[in-house]
């Protein structure tokens, strides 16, 4: 096994007449590639900490008058901006695909008298929501409708 | 029919006696095995053939009873349900992570009893009505569609074998969150409709042992030897909890 989990995981309510070797954490914890994917699910928050300081920073810019607005878009291009955009882009649909796949249970919520619908047409929905979303969302901040 | 051939396995045991050692240890056995074996085979011919001072819980044998989960090179699994040919050369057997060992295999079950006994796995009935018990034969009392039963069938499947404690790691690092199972079966009396007991379980899940404190691994479904789903259990909980949450806010009593 890995290392120690915490001294009290699973403790008895009372401490019982036998000595007990404290409680250890599955071996697989590192190295299971569902455990890398669900580390890599939570380091993504990191990036939008990150993002978040970038929506605050032009927000202050906003308050700064229209120069500094300008200047805090025009920013927005640096090439080091561009990279950390694209990497906000991929943890997002990575956060999304992992979602979507493990949100769809095997036991669903069942609503009144009605079946639950197919998983994967469940799935299939979310994702025409989540395209249709980016689709316009993208049309709006380009400028193309609105 | 031609009987199975014969190969040579190493199997790494944990062994530790409170009495003696101080930390568990662990001890090879190199031992002929059959491809038709389950792990639990193996464990039980090195139990009476090879050393008898090696403790393991088992009983059932068809994944039933829920007593032999172990971590089979690190995984949690039902040593009885396993089967001996998806390991190659080597196989690392400990007792289930996450809890205390009692000795070698066996693990100090107490802990979940206690969480288990919290979230009170059974039909809780406000109070017991006169007209329940009128005329039983006759109405079919507390009787259930299909379709209610379809709610909770699937949680009511858990058979309390703890490899979703030993995969979970919340658990291995939060000693006061309740749990897959207990959650998953509290889960199923909340949504039976012949119980009236969620306010007193909503009441655990919401407080001490806070199903907020999961962090959405999943590794309790992945693990389930039953294909019980706990995480979609906890995520039910949660939205509930979300959801009372809001209507306190908008509706007058909060709904109540």
């Amino acid at each position: 096994m890995a290392g120690a989990a915490h001294p009290e995981a699973m403790a008895p309510p009372k401490k019982g007449a036998t000595r007990t070797a404290p409680p250890r954490m599955p071996g697989s914890w590192w190295g299971a590639p569902r455990i890398r994917t669900y580390l890599l699910f939570g380091a993504t928050g990191i990036i939008y900490l990150l993002a978040g300081t970038v929506v605050l920073r032009l927000v202050w810019a906003l308050g700064n008058g229209p120069d500094a607005w300008d200047y805090a878009l025009g920013s927005l291009s640096h090439p080091l901006y561009l990279i950390f955009h694209a990497l906000t882009f991929v943890s997002l649909i990575f956060v999304g695909v992992r979602a979507f796949g493990t949100m769809m249970p095997k036991m669903q919520p069942r609503n009144g008298p009605f079946p639950p619908l197919p998983a994967a047409a469940v799935r299939g929905l979310i994702y025409s929501v989540w395209a249709l979303l980016t689709l316009l969302l993208s049309l709006v901040l380009s400028g193309k409708i609105f | 029919m031609m009987a199975e051939e014969a190969r040579t396995l190493t199997i790494e045991i944990t062994r530790f006696d409170p009495d003696r050692d101080e930390v568990p240890k662990t001890q090879e056995y190199e031992i002929q095995v059959q491809d038709d074996w389950k792990v639990l085979d193996a464990i039980n011919y090195i139990k009476d053939e090879v050393d008898p001072s090696l403790s393991h819980r088992w009983s059932c044998r068809m994944a039933v009873c829920g007593s032999c989960g172990m971590m089979l090179n690190g995984e949690p699994k039902l040593t009885c349900k396993t089967a001996l040919s998806d390991y190659d050369s080597k196989l690392k057997i400990e007792p289930l992570a996450n809890f205390p060992i009692v000795r070698d295999l066996v693990v100090d079950m107490d802990g979940f009893m206690e969480k288990f006994r919290k979230v009170k796995p059974w039909i809780v009935r406000a109070k017991e009505r006169a007209e329940d018990m009128e005329n039983l034969s006759e109405k079919g009392t507390f009787s259930q569609s299909p379709a209610q039963l379809a709610s909770f069938k699937q949680f009511s499947m858990c058979i309390n074998c703890l490899l979703c404690y030993a995969a979970c790691p919340v658990i291995a690092n939060e000693p006061e969150f309740i749990g897959p199972a207990a959650i998953a079966l509290g889960h199923r009396y909340n949504l039976d409709t012949r119980d009236e007991g969620d306010g007193q379980r909503n009441a655990i899940f919401r407080g001490e042992g806070t199903v907020f404190s999961c962090s959405f691994a999943n590794e309790c479904s992945e693990v389930c030897p039953k294909n019980v789903d706990p995480a979609a259990a906890v995520n039910q909980a949660k939205l509930g909890a979300v959801v009372d949450w809001a209507k306190g806010l908008i509706l007058p009593r909060g709904g109540a």
